[in-house]
């Protein structure tokens, strides 16, 4: 084959996955019974870039929220993440939508859960994930300005009520609805206890806390979640019901493929899938030279036919994080109509990551300093009264 | 005002006709040109919103009448169709409802000097005309299975076996008041029996009827959350004339009974939106207001508000301001 030939089927490769991955979304959709979020774009005084943008796509009852929103009333949001290594570009863009809601009126909940990195076995030990956790975590997401009043964070292994409250909800559900849930099957019956205990409980607990009483009882919670995370929405939705909480609301992002390319997920397990927020410049602009994209390998191929934005790591990079709507729709059809080639695509994209990089860094050695005003300190008692 | 300006006017005309594609369309019929909007109620009081298509009823009626038309400007007040939503015991307090639904319309036409022929539904229903009327209506829709799917429409799917056993009663009723009239009016969800009702036109050979569809009613008082969680509500909004429609009779301006203070903290706390595709139920009473100033001081020239606020010549504090003194002045000040 010549060049030609074969940039013409890497094309249509190319082509096909963003199919396929169309496709998923949207049957995926469908199964789950997930809404799109046109309806909040249209009314929302301020809705997110990332509902703009289409990152956040799809949603369960978050008209619940947006009730409590108009009426100026409590809510809450929450979202956990596996302190296994350092943040990176794919973490940011929840805690974007965190912010936002934040903006909004939110309380935010960040679980920090380095007992799952440990069960899962995403961390050496739990001494190693927790001081992951203190040392760059949380520094991190102090790092992208929230506010220290409304922003509860607080790492598994030490805050320790949380064991409590998972001990309380998983009265209310049983083994056999969590495997249905999660569709288990012979393979995680050679996992540890811990990790069922912290799929079935922990997580549960997590995302109920901020309606117990201590946090002032009932109120709307939203969870941000992959649309692979489903399962957990629905068995912490049938936990609320029976401990007479409110369900809490669902909203779905796409998250940014790997830098390897689509299929792939920015994992610290993958050597160059993802940039740290606390990577070198240097580091990160290997990273994106190296990475994969939605170009052809001859530029004479891309500029007649074009490149396939849709599962291009680093058009997305710059779409999720760095451009606002119109932007990232201009450049997308300066990318699809062949007009901008892999090599300016990356220029640009190492421009902004290495601006905002500096910037994070800088920001994260002051954070350091800000931990404890951030972290959850409140005892859980009402569940050990008699 | 002449009729193509009538029905340019932004945030009162829904959808209709072009101005001469009516006039072609009753120029051969039997004079005069029977103008009619039809409406039910329920207990919970006149709503503001029936007064928009009073006004409107009376304004197309002069536009044509300007242009040489000779028209007959009816308000049916479907007292039978109103009981027929209510269990029996009811029906004698709904008929008693009726009776003051006509008086207030008589109020309205009296202060706002329109000319407007009223009418019950119980005064033609039972006549022997009416029934064997309605009795082809039933033989041509039942021959035909398109129609009679089309009839099984004008029902909300959760009613139609409820409906079926009262052998869509209702439906006929709307179908055959409305058979040989010339121009009706009404909100946007009407299209379900006036299209049947084209289509029985169509095979009797008979003119069809034009329609005219004014904007949907919205309720007052609910902030943006509520249109979120209420999908679909764009294209039909709530029922105009039934002001407990959807349970919503709090977020209303009932005349005669929601007073100056209710209605100003309604409006105020009203979704407004800077998106014309968006509902604007402020918009709607401003639109209302100045129909009822116009009519009060003489003046035939169409409303610009619509305009006025979509061109950001007025902010949304000072449309709400403004649209609530327009309110007071121009409505309940004279009704209360």
């Amino acid at each position: 084959m010549n060049i030609q030939e074969i940039a013409k089927k890497e094309h249509e490769e190319k082509l096909k996955l963003a199919s396929e991955d169309r496709q998923y979304y949207a049957d995926k959709m469908k199964e789950f019974g997930l809404k799109p979020m046109d309806r909040f774009l249209k009314y929302l005084p301020n809705p997110s870039t990332n509902m703009k943008k289409g990152i956040t796509f799809a949603h369960k009852d978050f008209e619940i929220i947006t009730k409590a929103m108009a009426n100026k009333e409590p809510w809450a949001v929450v979202s956990g993440l596996n302190p296994s290594g350092p943040l990176h570009f794919g973490h940011k863009q929840v805690f974007d939508e965190l912010l936002w809601m934040q903006q909004q009126g939110a309380d935010v909940y960040i679980p920090i859960t380095n007992d799952e990195s440990y069960v899962v076995d995403k961390a050496k030990s739990l001494a190693e994930s927790r001081r992951i956790a203190y040392e760059q975590v949380i520094p991190s997401i102090i790092a992208m300005g929230f506010n220290p009043k409304k922003t509860h964070i607080f790492v598994d292994s030490d805050y320790l009520d949380i064991y409590n409250v998972a001990m309380d909800v998983s009265k209310k559900t049983t083994l056999n609805k969590a495997f249905k849930i999660f569709g288990f099957n012979q393979t995680e019956k050679e996992e540890n206890p811990g990790t069922m205990f912290y799929r079935s409980a922990v997580q549960i607990a997590q995302i109920l806390l901020p309606q117990y009483p201590e946090f002032g009882g009932p109120k709307p919670v939203v969870v941000p979640v992959g649309i692979d995370q489903h399962p957990y929405i629905v068995l912490s939705r049938d936990v609320a019901l029976k401990k007479s909480f409110i369900p809490p609301a669902e909203l779905v992002m796409r998250f940014l493929p790997g830098l390897k390319g689509p299929g792939t997920k920015m994992s610290a397990s993958v050597v160059g899938s993802s940039i740290y927020l606390t990577d070198s410049i240097e580091v990160a602009k290997q990273k994106i030279e190296k990475a994969y994209t939605g170009g052809s390998v001859s530029a004479e191929f891309q500029r007649k036919h074009g490149g396939v934005p849709e599962i291009c790591p680093i058009f997305l990079l710059l779409k999720y994080h760095f451009l606002n709507k119109e932007q990232s729709d201009k450049l997308y059809l300066e990318y699809k109509g062949g007009k901008i080639l892999n090599r300016e695509l990356k220029e640009r994209a190492f421009e902004y990551v290495s601006k905002y990089l500096k910037k994070h860094q800088t920001e994260m050695k002051k954070a350091k300093r800000k931990i404890d005003k951030f972290i959850l300190k409140k005892e859980i008692k009402s569940i050990l009264r008699e | 005002m002449i009729l193509k300006e009538l029905l340019s006017q932004k945030g009162l005309i829904m959808q209709s006709p072009k101005a001469e594609e009516i006039k072609e369309g009753v120029k051969f019929v039997d004079k005069p040109i029977k103008i009619f909007y039809g409406e039910t109620y329920d207990e919970y009081g006149n709503t503001l919103d029936s007064m928009k298509y009073y006004f409107f009823v009376d304004n197309i009626a002069q536009s044509l009448k300007q242009e040489g038309y000779e028209t007959d400007p009816i308000i049916m007040v479907a007292d039978i169709a109103a009981c027929r939503n209510v269990s029996p015991h009811l029906h004698k307090k709904y008929m008693d409802l009726g009776q003051e639904r006509v008086k207030f319309i008589e109020k309205i036409k009296k202060i706002y000097n329109l000319n407007l022929r009223i009418i019950k539904m119980s005064d033609y229903i039972e006549k022997k005309e009416f029934q064997e009327k309605i009795k082809k209506v039933e033989d041509i829709c039942k021959k035909d299975p398109s129609l009679m799917k089309m009839v099984e429409k004008t029902v909300p799917e959760s009613k139609i076996e409820l409906e079926r056993k009262k052998g869509f009663a209702y439906s006929f009723d709307e179908i055959t008041t409305i058979l040989n009239l010339n121009i009706k009016i009404g909100p946007p969800r009407e299209n379900l029996y006036d299209n049947i009702a084209r289509e029985i036109a169509k095979r009797e050979k008979s003119k069809p009827l034009i329609s005219i569809y004014l904007t949907p009613a919205f309720p007052l008082g609910v902030d943006y959350d509520f249109f979120i969680a209420h999908e679909g509500i764009e294209e039909h909004g709530i029922t105009a004339y039934k002001a407990g429609s959807k349970r919503l009779q709090s977020f209303r301006i009932i005349i005669g009974k929601t007073t100056k203070v209710e209605a100003k903290k309604l409006i105020e706390k009203s979704f407004l939106s800077a998106n014309p595709k968006l509902p604007n139920p402020v918009l709607d009473v401003g639109i209302i207001s100045e129909m009822a100033r116009k009519r009060l001081e003489g003046e035939d020239t169409p409303i610009t508000l619509y305009d006025n606020f979509y061109n950001g010549r007025i902010s949304p504090k000072k449309l709400k301001e403004s649209i609530y003194n327009s309110l007071c002045t121009n409505i309940l000040n004279k009704l209360q």
